[in-house]
């Protein structure tokens, strides 16, 4: 058997520390070990309250006095764990146990501290990390699986399942795991796992996937390869994460900046278009003036008056021509209405009806097939009367100008469509110019190439499209997508 | 001064700056003869007749080509120009006359090899008169 001093070198050597209690007089004392461990007490003091008060931290100290108490007066075996300020003025924990007492002494008992910090702190740790994925994975979305490509099984955890939208019990199909992907995406996907599960190729991608109730949404989704130990590949594992919100945030947000980017460069382009159609008039202004200054008679300066009065006339007109544009522009404020096509022609007719007297045009109307839409009046008007007056403008001179107006419906979307049987254009030539700002084809005085613009401008604002096609000598058609 | 040039040649819509072009030109003699254009196309056609040999009238020295014009602007003649320059048996000058102050434009005529130069309006009697003294010299 063990004597005293091998017994105490054992356990020094496992790091424990013991008391010796007598149980008559309630007086401890304490190892070598454990009194290198948290170091001797003043000489005056007894062991028990100096550990009380400087040794054993604070939130044991009820505990332990309650346990003590119990194990001198009642013999009751206690095990509880604590936490010790060492010699180094750090806190660790010790698990406090008292040895049984087999020869059933009722003089001595043994109070063993058992040094458990590093697997508190292991367990600790594990505690905090698990903590830490779950706080994560959720508030991530992120979700995590397995594809057992032996055994040809699929696991989820419950937060892909949250993800996918199915009950906590769902056993995912292997076979079928495909149909958890929007279509368009199954190339993407199918390649990923047959590089990962061959070759050992990790991946990482945003795809579409689709729940159980075949809603689509968007993931990151990222695989890795599972090794056994013979380094053979017999599963991929990863993680999905929801990223719907933000990707449908992206996607809006990527569509208002496009929007603003064709806005911006529209608002450019009309700068740039202004500041020319108004320069060419203070550029012939300038002229004048120097002009003026070379002209050495008074009757060559008199012949120069007709050409500022001209300019001053054309400035004018053009000036009022932007005025018009912005005008029709800032109708922006007002809002979309109900508004029957047959009502909106009838006005723009009778607005136009000398110039459609006069030409003796005749405008055929079809709205049987779609007879009202929900516009803003001004704009719907304003384009009719647009194409109607160009239609006129460029009738072809050998006939009468006929114009046939049609609503109707395709595909879900609106459409009017305006034809006519004038002179027509040649689109190869003119056909990306056809609404652009102050471009005229035919050689017509009324012509001021502002016309096709603003309806452009009117139809897009409000999210439609308008093309077109023609013929030269046969005709053209207007069609608007609302 | 040196010898006038024989003859220019407008390509503009703008009626009243092409007036005024004709007034310089006449009280500051800078050339003999002057053609006026008031789009791309007439002005091609005219060329194009020259070519043929379908008419008496000979090409001109100097072009002074406005960018925005109805029927055919000044970028559609230029690719057209550029198509029958090499049958021409003079060297004939080309400006770019614009008041767009658009740097794109000014890009844009700086791409093609026969725009000598973009001018914009209002071109100043001075720079008029140095144009033409300039390639009545070269002329000569």
């Amino acid at each position: 058997m063990l004597n005293d001093l091998q017994l105490n070198s054992i356990l020094e050597d496992f790091d424990i520390a013991y008391w010796k209690i007598n149980l008559l007089n309630k007086e401890v004392s304490w190892s070598e070990h454990f009194d290198t461990l948290v170091g001797k007490p003043e000489f005056s003091e007894s062991h028990f309250e100096y550990f009380l008060k400087e040794i054993l931290h604070q939130d044991y100290r009820y505990d332990f006095r309650l346990y003590f108490d119990k194990l001198t007066e009642e013999n009751e075996a206690f095990c509880i764990e604590l936490k010790l300020k060492l010699s180094n003025g750090k806190y660790r924990w010790f698990e406090c146990r008292n040895l049984k007492n087999r020869e059933n002494n009722k003089e001595i008992a043994v109070l063993l501290f058992v040094n458990i910090h590093q697997s508190k702190r292991d367990q600790y740790t594990i505690e905090e990390n698990f903590f830490y994925y779950r706080e994560t994975a959720q508030m991530t979305n992120t979700g995590g699986w397995y594809i057992d490509t032996q055994n040809k099984n699929i696991y989820w955890d419950n937060v892909t399942k949250k993800i996918i939208d199915c009950p906590l019990d769902y056993q995912p199909p292997y076979e079928e795991h495909f149909r958890f992907y929007a279509p368009e995406e199954h190339p993407v996907v199918i390649s990923a796992f047959e590089k990962c599960e061959k070759y050992g190729i990790p991946f990482k991608v945003e795809l579409k996937m689709r729940n159980l109730y075949n809603k689509d949404f968007w993931v990151r989704a990222t695989g890795k390869p599972v090794y056994n130990e013979d380094q053979d590949i017999i599963g991929i594992r990863g993680v999905f994460q929801d990223i719907n919100e933000q990707k449908v945030n992206e996607l809006n947000l990527q569509n208002s900046l496009d929007i603003i980017a064709t806005q911006n460069s529209r608002l450019f382009n009309f700068a740039h278009i202004v500041s020319h159609h108004l320069r060419s008039h203070s550029s012939n202004l300038c002229l004048i003036v120097e002009l003026l200054k070379e002209a050495k008679t008074d009757k060559d300066k008199i012949e120069l008056i007709p050409n500022v009065a001209d300019i001053s006339e054309n400035l004018d007109s053009a000036i009022n021509e932007l005025n018009e544009i912005v005008n029709k522009q800032s109708v922006l404020r007002k809002e979309r209405r109900i508004i029957s096509f047959e009502k909106a022609l009838s006005g723009v007719m009778a607005s136009t009806s000398s110039l459609i007297n006069r030409e003796n045009a005749k405008i055929v109307a079809e709205f049987h097939a779609l007879k009202e839409i929900s516009y803003i009046p001004e704009y719907l008007e304003s384009i009719l009367l647009n194409l109607i007056t160009n239609a006129i403008k460029y009738k072809h001179p050998g006939r009468k100008p006929v114009i046939y107006i049609q609503t109707y419906i395709k595909n879900e979307t609106p459409f009017l469509e305006v034809s006519d049987n004038g002179l027509g254009i040649d689109l190869d030539q003119y056909g990306d110019k056809m609404f652009g700002m102050y471009k005229t084809f035919h050689e017509n005085l009324d012509s001021r190439g502002i016309g096709l613009f603003i309806t452009k401008n009117q139809v897009e604002t409000l999210g439609g499209s308008i093309s077109v096609t023609s013929t030269v000598d046969v005709g053209t058609t207007f069609k608007i997508n609302f | 001064m040196g010898q006038k040039v024989e003859l220019a040649c407008i390509i503009d819509d703008d009626k009243i700056y092409v007036n005024l072009v004709k007034k310089i030109i006449e009280i500051k003699k800078l050339s003999e003869n002057l053609l006026i254009f008031k789009n791309g196309m007439e002005a091609l056609n005219h060329f194009k007749l020259i070519l043929e040999n379908a008419t008496e009238e000979t090409l001109p020295d100097i072009i002074f080509l406005d960018i925005n014009m109805p029927i055919m602007d000044g970028w559609e003649f230029l690719n057209e120009f550029i198509k029958i320059k090499n049958n021409f048996e003079k060297k004939i000058t080309l400006y770019m006359v614009s008041s767009s102050i658009d740097p794109r434009d000014l890009e844009r005529a700086k791409s093609f090899n026969l725009v000598t130069d973009y001018l914009i309006k209002p071109i100043e009697l001075k720079k008029f008169e140095k144009i033409f003294d300039r390639n009545s010299n070269a002329a000569a």
